[in-house]
Order: structure tokens, then C-alpha cells, then sequence
């Protein structure tokens, strides 16, 4: 028997058997849900379209409500953080990759070690330093505003936590590919008479061009499935105008009375379905301008 | 070197499985208790298990008891023989057909009987006369008040009759200092339900359907705005809870766990009374229930459901353990021991009036108004949302949620119906 004929199996299989297990069935099944009524206790009864049919049509239903207010919401959150996701990040990266800066893996790790404390700590830590009463900018600044309670300051919240802890890791790419980046571009372009910023969008922007498309689409797809930050920070409100989508899916699916399952996961085979698009556009319009 | 790795194998799957049979007699004991509730409980059970039962007791915590049972039920198998769930739980679980009546274990066990538990705590597990759930405790909401700032304000006497009421938190309009407030919105949602109950509303309408956008519920909210608007309330957004524990409120509305978290603040001096009222004459607590109750399981042995049987007695005659935790225990036994007036919840214990002030809601629907009037309430009572156009959110948003349950059910009824059918055009 040829061995080697099957070797490969031997590496892919076990994460095969991982994600068609954890992810592809799951997500089959998921399908398969949102054209039911279920409600985790009984079995699953197909009912068509109707879920869809109430959630995009029906404009008396408290369903067509949340999943547009919660797309609404999502999309404030997604349009937002995602520039900052990606832009502070690439500018630190830069930074840190100037020949003149010392103790680079210090300030990197700096950086980074946010990433690594779990949403709900770090939701601590960011409400007790918003807290009206006990917190430092509201002690420290003499102010009373109720950060949490008040809009724009509820969005600006959650969107600090969100940079905070979310940029080491597209820094460590950003940084890792501009590293790679040959010297004698940057001499040709200094040659040239390229400045600093001309240097940075002419050279190193499109040598990292590949880097960055990753980083967009997987920072866009995870900032589209946003829960902790806004749920912790904000619990939706002021007046449901941080609730996000996947929060009434959680809510409708494992809320507090009988489940909505199917109704669930339609929102969230139609979130999905926003998500494929996007992502593909944004791979689709980043990869032709930059071919 | 073959056989030793082939040995290396054996004896590591050997313990794996081993590590995954579980001994037969243990009660598998699923509750939604985590922090330092959990903990109590761990003590229990494992006090039961020093005793040397035929069937010990291990007890799991998991914080989504009720996502998890869904998911065990579905699979068909590590049914769990024994679930401490909540009142507002039992019909619905019930309508599905996943609880077991407690009929056996009560005929075991005679005093496992309503007369030793309190009434509030043992009729929330009853459903067509069938005795579905043997309660643990009662918890619901509790008003603490500051007694220092009482003192300061010179409102001792409001506690007199142990209900404090609009008129007299009224009394204060204009006399606080900059900070201070009468009452903070904790909870806010429970209070409101409380007040329904006052003004003689009910969330469920004469054909069971679900009632918030009611006249009963406009009152209640005229009531809270109105201590909104005279600025006694703590503003919108704020930590009520942190601000009564920071000594600026006089009167904090949460649960009766939450003792244990006031009494680690050093400088708070403070004590619990009723939830406040329109009249000294009505008043109501909102309560729930941890239950004791079986899922239908084809798992649980006879035999395990006497070991059961004597795991609850044992609960009955030693949960005052429980009330450690802040909650009010439902054995007789325990809230009649002399030892258990140490504990604060006490109070809503003292007497016949006190005890039917405990309310607890176990309309089939409960969960989907107590989710509703928790998104809102504090919106509306602090005039973020106009009072209309929030009941008719909440009313919507119970309507359709109960809308798709009755067709899950309707459609189920449906399916079992042609199975009949099919059953009998065959034979």
C-alpha cells in the first residue's frame, strides 16, 4: 500500500472532522431551523418563509423591529470600528517600524496584552473607569455625564473597549508584513524625493496589500458578530440604540421564556447572508484595485 | 516498543472511558446556582452525602440550566434526575410535557407535604392539581434602607407600619441634599410588577392572554413618575444599587440576596422592609422560587427516585443552610426554627401578612412580560419613552412572542393528530 497516498489526509483530516462536525452541521442545521417554528423542546415544524416573510415585510411585528434596529445598530458599530480596527493599528505599526524607535517588542506587547483579557474583564474595567459615581473621567475630568446612558457617549464607550482591546492583533500582522518590506523600495522612493506619507501609501501600503485584505475582511466579519462589548458596557440601551443583532438573536433563541429558535435563526442565517456579501465585495473591490 | 505503545493505548482509553461511566447510583443533580449560592448548595449536598445515602448526590452548576436541558432533552440521553428550576418555568415545561409529577416521591416521603412548606412556595409547582415541583426557597424582591440617612431626615416612623408609601417618599420633594435620593430603580422591573398587584391589575386577561398595556399598569407607572419627576428617584442610567451601598439613597429596591453584598460594605447601616406602596394597607413583594422538580427521563430508576425522595426530605429538614444564601427558605421546619430569625429575610416570615405579600407570577406567559417590562420600564418611568407608545411596545412584543409559542404548540398538536389518523386508517 502507498503510504504517501494518504499522508495528506493525515494533516487536514482532524480539522475536517472538526469543522464538519462544530461548524458545517451546525450550520446546515441552523439553515434548516430558520425555516421552522421551534422551540428547542419539541421538534422543529417547517413553516416556509414565514419567518423571513415577518421579518423583512411584516412592519407590525416586534420581530421586523429588532432585526432592523439590530442591523441598524450593528452596522453603526461595524462602519465605525472597523477604520479604527484597521487604521490605528497600521499607523502604530508603522511607528514601531521606524529604525529610530527603540524597545519595539515592549511597546508591541503593551499593545497587545488588552487583546488577551476576555470581554467580560475588560467590560469591567471600562465600566468602572465610565461609572458615573466611582469612575476616573467623570472624577478626574469634573464631569456628571452618565457615559453609559447617554448617546453618542453610549457608542463611544463600547467603541473604546472595542479598539482597545482589538488592535494588537492586526498590529502584529500589519507589523510583521511591513518588516518584510524591502529597504531598497524605501531608498528609491527617498531617491525620488518621496516624503514620509508618500513613502507610506506608495510603498508600504501596497506591498502589504495581501495582509490587509485579510485583515478587513476577518476584522469586518468579527465586528458584524459584535455581543459582549455593547451587552456588558451599554446592556442596549439607551433605548435599545446599542442593541446589536446578535443580542436579540441570543435573546429570541436562549432568552428568558419559551425559545423562538426559528425565528432566531433566520436573523441570523440573514446576518450571515450580509456578512458572505460584504466580505466578498470588500475582497472583490481591495483585490482589483490593487492588482 | 510496539506493545509498549499498544499498552500506552489501551490503558489511556481504558481510563478515558472509565473517567466517562458515571456510577449509576448518583443522583445527577443540575442547578442554575452559580456564585456563592452555588457554593451553599455544594455545602448541602455534600453534608447529604456525608450521611451515606444508597444514592449520593452530585451536584452540576451551569449558569444556562435551561439552554443545557433543552440540548440533553433533544440528544435523549445524561437526562439530569434531578433540576432545581424556577416557578416561572414550571407551565411551560409542563405544557411540553417534560416534567414528571412528584406523586411517587411524595407518597414516600409523607413530609414532603404542603403543610410544612409555605403555601406561596408549594402552589407554584401545582398545575391541573398535579404536584409537579417540591420548592427550596422563596426569592423576590426586598426594599433595604439606609437607617442612618432615615435618622437623618427624620422619616423613622414611615417603617412604623412596615410599608412605606408614595404620599410619605413624597414628603421629601425639595428637602434632600444635592445627591441624595429616596429611592434608587433597582430592579425596577419587579417593583412594577409588586404595584400591578397593589392596584389589583394581572398580566394574564380572562382568555389567558397576555395583559401589559393595561389601565392597572398606566397607574403603576403614574405612581413611579411621579417620584421620577419630584427627583427622589435615582436619574436615568445611574447604578442605583452602587449609589444605595455608597450611603446616598435612602431606600434600595433589589432582592433579598442581596443582603449578603450590603452587609460587606463597613459603613452601611441598613435594614429590609416591604417594597413600597399607593397604601400601607396593600402591599406586595415579587417573588420567584427555586424548585425541585424531574425531567421525564426513561433513565431514572425507581430506586433512584426514593434516593431522591430522601435528598429532599433531608433539604427540607436542613436547609437552614440556605438561608445563608439570603433566600427565604419554603421549609416550615427551617423558617419556624428560632436560629432562622438571625437572618434578615426573616421579615417576610414573620406573619401570615407578610407571607401572602410574597407574589409569585406563574402565568404560562410570565417570562415574556417580566422580559418586556425589563427592557422598558426604566425608559418610561424616567419619561425616556412616552407611557403609550412604551405599552404598546411591550404588549406587541409579548403578543408576538406568545403568537409563535401557541403555533410551535398548535403545530405539534397537528402532527400528533395525523399520527392518530395515520394509526387508524392503517389498523
Amino acid at each position: 500500500m502507498d503510504k504517501s497516498k494518504f499522508s495528506h489526509w493525515f494533516f487536514i483530516g482532524p480539522h475536517i472532522i472538526l469543522f464538519v462536525v462544530f461548524i458545517l452541521i451546525p450550520s446546515i442545521y441552523g439553515v434548516y431551523a430558520s425555516f421552522t417554528n421551534w422551540n428547542l423542546m419539541t421538534s422543529p415544524t417547517w413553516v416556509g418563509l414565514d419567518n423571513y416573510r415577518t421579518i423583512l415585510t411584516n412592519q407590525d411585528s416586534s420581530f421586523h423591529h429588532e432585526f432592523f434596529n439590530g442591523m441598524k445598530n450593528t452596522l453603526i458599530f461595524v462602519g465605525v470600528s472597523v477604520p479604527l480596527m484597521v487604521a490605528i493599528p497600521l499607523v502604530i505599526a508603522s511607528a514601531i517600524e521606524h529604525k529610530k524607535v527603540k524597545f519595539k517588542n515592549f511597546f508591541q506587547s503593551i499593545i497587545y496584552i488588552p487583546g488577551l483579557i476576555s470581554i467580560s474583564a475588560a467590560a469591567l474595567i471600562w465600566s468602572l473607569i465610565f461609572n458615573s459615581q466611582l469612575g476616573m473621567m467623570n472624577n478626574f475630568f469634573g464631569a456628571d455625564t452618565v457615559w453609559t446612558a447617554t448617546q453618542p457617549y453610549a457608542w463611544m464607550t463600547i467603541f473604546i473597549m472595542t479598539v482597545w482591546g482589538g488592535i494588537g492583533g492586526n498590529m502584529i500582522i500589519y507589523r510583521a508584513s511591513i518588516s518584510n518590506v524591502s529597504q531598497d523600495l524605501y531608498e528609491s522612493a527617498e531617491i525620488d524625493g518621496a516624503g514620509p506619507i508618500r513613502k507610506f501609501i506608495s510603498v508600504t501600503l501596497p506591498s502589504i496589500r495581501f495582509p490587509l485584505i485579510y485583515t478587513v475582511v476577518m476584522t469586518t466579519a468579527g465586528s458584524f458578530n459584535v455581543f459582549g462589548q455593547p451587552l456588558m458596557m451599554t446592556n442596549g440601551g439607551p433605548r435599545e440604540s446599542t442593541t446589536v443583532l446578535m443580542m436579540y438573536i441570543r435573546d429570541l433563541a436562549f432568552g428568558s421564556g419559551q425559545s423562538i429558535a426559528g425565528m432566531a435563526s433566520a436573523m441570523a442565517v440573514l446576518l450571515g447572508m450580509v456578512i458572505l456579501i460584504i466580505s466578498a465585495a470588500q475582497y472583490y473591490v481591495m483585490n482589483r484595485n490593487s492588482a | 516498543m510496539k506493545k509498549r505503545l499498544a499498552f500506552l493505548i489501551v490503558a489511556v482509553t481504558t481510563l478515558l472511558l472509565t473517567g466517562c461511566g458515571g456510577n449509576e447510583n448518583v443522583i445527577e443533580f443540575w442547578t442554575p446556582l452559580t456564585g456563592e449560592d452555588g457554593a451553599y448548595m455544594d455545602q448541602l449536598v455534600e453534608d447529604y452525602n456525608d450521611t451515606d445515602p444508597e444514592h449520593p448526590v452530585n451536584h452540576v452548576i451551569t449558569s444556562d440550566l435551561y439552554t443545557q436541558i433543552y440540548t440533553v432533552l433533544q440528544s435523549g440521553s445524561g437526562i439530569p434526575d434531578l433540576t432545581l428550576i424556577h416557578a416561572d418555568r414550571v407551565p411551560s415545561f409542563v405544557n411540553n410535557d417534560l416534567l414528571v409529577p412528584m406523586d411517587a416521591i411524595i407518597s414516600q416521603q409523607p413530609e414532603l407535604n404542603e403543610d410544612n412548606y409555605l403555601p406561596e412556595a408549594w402552589t407554584a409547582g401545582i398545575i391541573d392539581d398535579v404536584q409537579y415541583t417540591i420548592p427550596l426557597d422563596i426569592h423576590g424582591s426586598a426594599m433595604y434602607y439606609n437607617i442612618d440617612l432615615l435618622e437623618q431626615y427624620d422619616v423613622m416612623d414611615w417603617l412604623d407600619d412596615d410599608v412605606v408609601t408614595f404620599d410619605e417618599m413624597l414628603e421629601l420633594e425639595g428637602q434632600l441634599e444635592e445627591g441624595h435620593y429616596v429611592v434608587n430603580d433597582a430592579l425596577l422591573g419587579w417593583v412594577a410588577l409588586a404595584q400591578l398587584q397593589n392596584v389589583g391589575g394581572d398580566i394574564e386577561g380572562a382568555d389567558g392572554e397576555p395583559t401589559v398595556d393595561t389601565d392597572e399598569m398606566r397607574e403603576v407607572i403614574r405612581y413611579l413618575r411621579e417620584i421620577n419627576e419630584a427627583g427622589l428617584m435615582t436619574p436615568y442610567g445611574e447604578d442605583g444599587y452602587l449609589m444605595f451601598q455608597s450611603g446616598n439613597v435612602l431606600f434600595s429596591t433589589d432582592g433579598t440576596w442581596s443582603r449578603l453584598a450590603h452587609e460587606q460594605v463597613e459603613s452601611l447601616n441598613f435594614g429590609v422592609t416591604n417594597t413600597y406602596s399607593h397604601s400601607a394597607e396593600v402591599f406586595h413583594n415579587r417573588s420567584s422560587a427555586h424548585l425541585f422538580s424531574m425531567l421525564r427521563s426513561e433513565e431514572r430508576t425507581p430506586e433512584k427516585e426514593e434516593g431522591i425522595g430522601e435528598f429532599l426530605e433531608y433539604i427540607r429538614e436542613h436547609s437552614i443552610e440556605w438561608a445563608e444564601a439570603g433566600q427565604i427558605v419554603a421549609s416550615r421546619e427551617v423558617v419556624e426554627d428560632p436560629e432562622y430569625d438571625q437572618f434578615m429575610q426573616s421579615f417576610y416570615t414573620q406573619d401570615e401578612r407578610h407571607e401572602d405579600s410574597l407574589y409569585i407570577y406563574t402565568y404560562e406567559h410570565y417570562p415574556y412580560v417580566a422580559e418586556a417590562i425589563d427592557n422598558y420600564i426604566a425608559d418610561i418611568v424616567h419619561g425616556e419613552m412616552d407611557v403609550d407608545e412604551g405599552l404598546h411596545e411591550m404588549q406587541r412584543f409579548v403578543n408576538d412572542r406568545v403568537a409563535e409559542g401557541d403555533a410551535e404548540l398548535e403545530d405539534a398538536a397537528d402532527a400528533v393528530e395525523d399520527f392518530d389518523d395515520d394509526v387508524d386508517t392503517n389498523e
